[in-house]
């Protein structure tokens, strides 16, 4: 037998297949059918990755909300949205159909134990008449008080458990309990149900390209990987910038704010990918034990770090992109006299052997001068300097950009000498982009999610202490924001700008600036 | 889209060769006059991720070619060397020129660039230009040699650019003789010296339907019928100039399939309709048929592995007059599942990229070439 041997029980069809993973048959199963991410973002995911051919024909979708629906009318919107939001914006009737014949619509109410006994019983006349082969990936796409309620009711109706052979998963949706408790609770109730490998909780961020190469970059490379610590770098910025609003959402952003929102699930996700220990393998276990490891070695945050190492703000009416715009507080759904941060910079330490003593600036929020996430690696600058510091006026430390959204890709900047007589020298840039080194589209992250979460590889999928870790970190902060109301006036910057100038006196206190990003 | 910048001539001569010190040195003027004339002030980016030469002949469309080049340096900007051929020429004649491949990167206004060596050679030249090609290629980033024509088996040129390459890309698809050159390009990589690394943008164009057929094997309810599989039929349509042969699609989809499944080749045999080859597996006797459609593009039409005695089968066709795909797994008279599906097919540009994304070795390809290999050699 040649270099590809065929393993037991592996397709020898498959071996030697350039497609890397292939995927079971399946039913996935959307709570919360009618709403927005099923329509904008799952289905067209779903029907891409059909035809993709990374989904077999075995395959099927079941649709539950609590609106009545037919089958075909739940196809049919189901068309119009992949119609509207897939890429090509069209879609041919004839292979429509065909993948329609796999989707099916039930209406029903997550408290009703009947319903899920004939969810049961569809779910099993789907596995004969399609052999889905009893696989099913349930995905809550409801309101988040649901959660432990449809988990819930799916252990009760036997449909956690996986019949031999066969496999149950759950994809649970963002945001993951509200605080640290709510989260702690959750994650009891629903491991009631369902084992911790059975749980995959969201974090879009992770099917991310870049985020994704943030491992291949750092452990595919033997020159970075020996500059990655106290000793090569001086500090890290991590910058996770909207240059939206609440967008309508104001009703749910009063409760949550940008910690909440987004820094303790996806730029803590991010920043634990920047900072963890090489993994022993790239298992999802493996993977994820370093991101939590490194995470318990941050510092936590005392009430004095609160006040001088960490800064909110809030939106004031200003501009974006040449448009006049109104303040977080004039917003939809938000209180006049708000006091929910838009925005926050957190200075995070890590007390281990690696980081030992170098800041990792963190900075997120709504309304800033443009959407761009990416972290700039800032290393120190040279231990003994040759050239005069009127050559150097113009030179920075050198910086290792890697820019997650827009325009995926890494840059190094260095210092060069300007050709000439005279000794001059200029920052440069070497620049690496996703789109002109491979020239290729880069999946959509619920793709890539998705399609991981049917092949049973959770990496990019938080784990239970990862999400309780973040809560734990971001506690402290939230509770002496709220009891310290008079320490800061809101809103307190104008939306279109970078955010408070106090956040920028945060880092230039430490003798450097946030990157222009 | 093309960059306007200088398309320069060098002076060479079949006597006194290529000049490669003013090759390279006009690609450091042609970069630096690229960057002073770009207006727009977005800068222009030299990428190198590959090496890729060209081998054409007179009879290769050179607008054509070069639209296809654009398309191909986009997902794989690097240095090209076209290497233009004319072996039938009574006058030997080198000449070279250089140019740049460059592309806009979305709204940014900035220019990606790769840069292009041309060089024309004919007549007695054709033998020494090969020693021209080595000293252009770019250090530490994969060769590729895309060998526009069938291969010239036991021919100097082809032989040197060959061991210059890590890869070489060949289509089957253009043979004018199928089934005799399939049976040669077997022979060659079985015999090369030096392990040749052989991409054919046919087996790219089978990808489609390898991933199909294999895709029912994923399915536990199926998984026990594939050792049970006793027929196949490949249905194809053989290529205009040689609608008495097999497409080599057909040939290399039955060989892929033997040789994955162990299926060992015992006999071939023609019949009115094609071949038949009849294979083992175990003591389980196999037909693969093969039915000839009416010539056209060689292709595949359908494919319908049977097992038990037609009690189960297995089918991928292309439908809509091959707009789309079918496939279907029939278990029985009540079990069917199947799906539509769109079959855009890749232009060439698309195949020659993702052959480039793949340095390694093609075991699999060469495995079923071996096995297209044994039943030509058998039926000659």
């Amino acid at each position: 037998m040649e270099a590809t041997a065929i393993k037991e029980n592996e397709n020898p069809l498959r071996v030697g297949m350039r497609l890397e993973k292939t995927a079971d048959p399946c039913t996935v199963i959307i709570f919360g059918a009618s709403g927005d991410l099923t329509k904008r973002k799952l289905v067209p995911a779903l029907y891409r990755l059909v035809q993709q051919r990374l989904l077999p024909a075995e395959f099927a979708i079941v649709g539950l909300a609590r609106t009545e629906m037919s089958d075909d009318e739940f196809r049919r919107k189901m068309k119009e949205a992949v119609e509207q939001f897939s890429e090509t914006k069209q879609v041919d009737a004839a292979v429509w159909n065909s993948f329609a014949q796999g989707i099916y619509y039930r209406s029903t109410d997550i408290g009703s134990t009947a319903d899920f006994q004939k969810l049961g019983d569809l779910l099993n006349r789907i596995d004969r008449d399609r052999s889905t082969a009893g696989n099913r990936l349930f995905y809550l796409s409801v309101a988040p008080r649901f959660y432990a309620q449809a988990v819930e009711q799916l252990g009760r109706a036997g449909l956690t458990k996986a019949k031999p052979g066969s496999w149950v998963r759950v994809i649970i949706e963002k945001p993951f309990g509200t605080d640290l408790e709510s989260a702690r609770l959750l994650n009891s109730q629903i491991l009631q149900h369902l084992e911790e490998s059975q749980i995959y909780r969201i974090d879009h961020y992770l099917g991310k390209e870049t985020v994704q190469n943030l491992l291949a970059f750092r452990f595919a490379n033997g020159i970075f990987e020996p500059l990655w610590n106290r000793q090569y770098i001086d500090h890290v910025q991590l910058t996770n910038a909207e240059a939206v609003g609440v967008e309508g959402r104001g009703g749910y952003y009063e409760g949550a704010g940008v910690v909440r929102d987004m820094i303790q699930n996806h730029v803590f996700q991010v920043l634990s990918l920047v900072a963890m220990e090489p993994p022993a393998h790239l298992g999802a276990e493996a993977v994820r034990d370093e991101k939590i490891k490194v995470m318990t070695a941050a510092r936590e945050f005392s009430p004095e770090r609160v006040m001088a190492e960490c800064v909110r703000g809030q939106y004031g009416a200003g501009s974006s992109n040449g448009k006049p715009v109104p303040g977080y507080r004039e917003e939809e759904g938000v209180a006049p006299d708000s006091t929910t941060e838009t925005f926050a910079t957190l200075t995070m330490y890590f007390d281990n052997w690696r980081w030992a003593g170098v800041p990792f600036y963190l900075r997120s929020g709504k309304r800033l001068t443009k959407r761009v996430t990416e972290i700039a690696i800032q290393f120190r600058e040279a231990p003994h300097q040759l050239f005069g510091a009127n050559i150097m006026e113009q030179v920075m430390p050198n910086q290792l950009i890697i820019r997650i959204q827009p325009d995926e890709g890494i840059t190094l900047r260095f210092a060069a000498k300007v050709p000439g007589q005279v000794t001059q020298i200029r920052d440069v840039n070497m620049d690496f982009r996703y789109g002109s080194s491979f020239g290729v589209q880069l999946a959509e992250a619920y793709e890539r999610l998705l399609l991981d979460c049917i092949l049973g590889d959770s990496t990019l999928y938080a784990r239970k202490d990862m999400t309780e870790r973040g809560w734990e970190l971001v506690m402290p902060i939230l509770e002496q924001w709220a009891t310290d109301t008079k320490q800061v006036s809101f809103p307190n910057y104008e939306a279109g700008t970078w955010g408070p100038a106090a956040a920028n006196e945060l880092v230039e206190g430490r003798g450097t600036a946030w990157r222009r990003s | 889209m093309r960059l306007e910048t200088q398309v320069t001539e060098l002076t060479a001569s079949p006597s006194k060769g290529l000049d490669i010190l003013k090759i390279e040195k006009q690609l450091t003027s042609m970069w630096s006059d690229a960057g002073t004339a770009d207006s727009s002030h977005s800068g222009v980016t030299r990428a190198c991720t590959i090496n890729l030469i060209v081998y054409t002949t007179p009879a290769d469309d050179a607008t054509e070619l070069d639209e296809l080049l654009n398309r191909v340096t986009e997902l794989h900007p690097g240095r090209t060397l076209i290497l233009m051929v004319d072996r039938h020429a009574k006058e030997a004649k080198l000449d070279g020129y250089v140019s740049t491949r460059c592309r806009l990167l979305g709204a940014t206004g900035k220019q990606i660039c790769g840069e292009q060596v041309t060089i024309e050679a004919s007549g007695a030249t054709v033998d020494t230009v090969a020693s021209a090609v080595a000293p252009l290629l770019v250090p530490d980033v994969p060769v590729y040699l895309w060998w526009k024509d069938i291969p010239h088996y036991q021919d100097k040129l082809f032989d040197r650019l060959a061991q210059t390459a890590d890869r070489v890309v060949i289509d089957s698809s253009v043979f004018d003789h199928p089934q005799e050159d399939l049976l040669r390009l077997a022979t060659m990589i079985e015999n090369s010296r030096h392990a040749l690394q052989v991409s054919d943008l046919t087996w790219g164009r089978l990808t489609v339907w390898r991933t199909l057929l294999a895709s029912f094997w994923d399915v536990p309810d199926y998984r026990p019928l594939l050792s049970s599989i006793d027929t196949v039929d490949v249905n194809f349509a053989p290529p205009e100039s040689a609608p008495d042969e097999i497409a080599p699609k057909a040939l290399l989809l039955a060989g892929w399939l033997a040789s994955r499944l162990d299926w060992a080749l015992v006999d071939v045999k023609k019949n009115a309709s094609g071949i038949e080859f009849k294979l083992n597996c175990g003591a389980d006797p196999i037909v693969v048929a093969f039915r000839r459609g009416p010539a056209g593009k060689s292709s595949i039409t359908s494919v319908k592995l049977s097992a038990r005695g037609g009690a189960a089968s297995f089918y991928v066709g292309l439908h809509s007059a091959g707009a789309k795909l079918q496939t279907e797994a029939r278990i029985g008279a009540d079990h069917s599942v199947g799906r539509l599906l769109t079959y855009e097919r890749r232009s060439d540009a698309e195949r020659l990229s993702s052959e480039l994304a793949f340095p390694g070795r093609d075991r699999v390809y060469e495995a079923a070439l071996r096995v297209v290999g044994a039943a030509l050699r058998s039926l000659s």
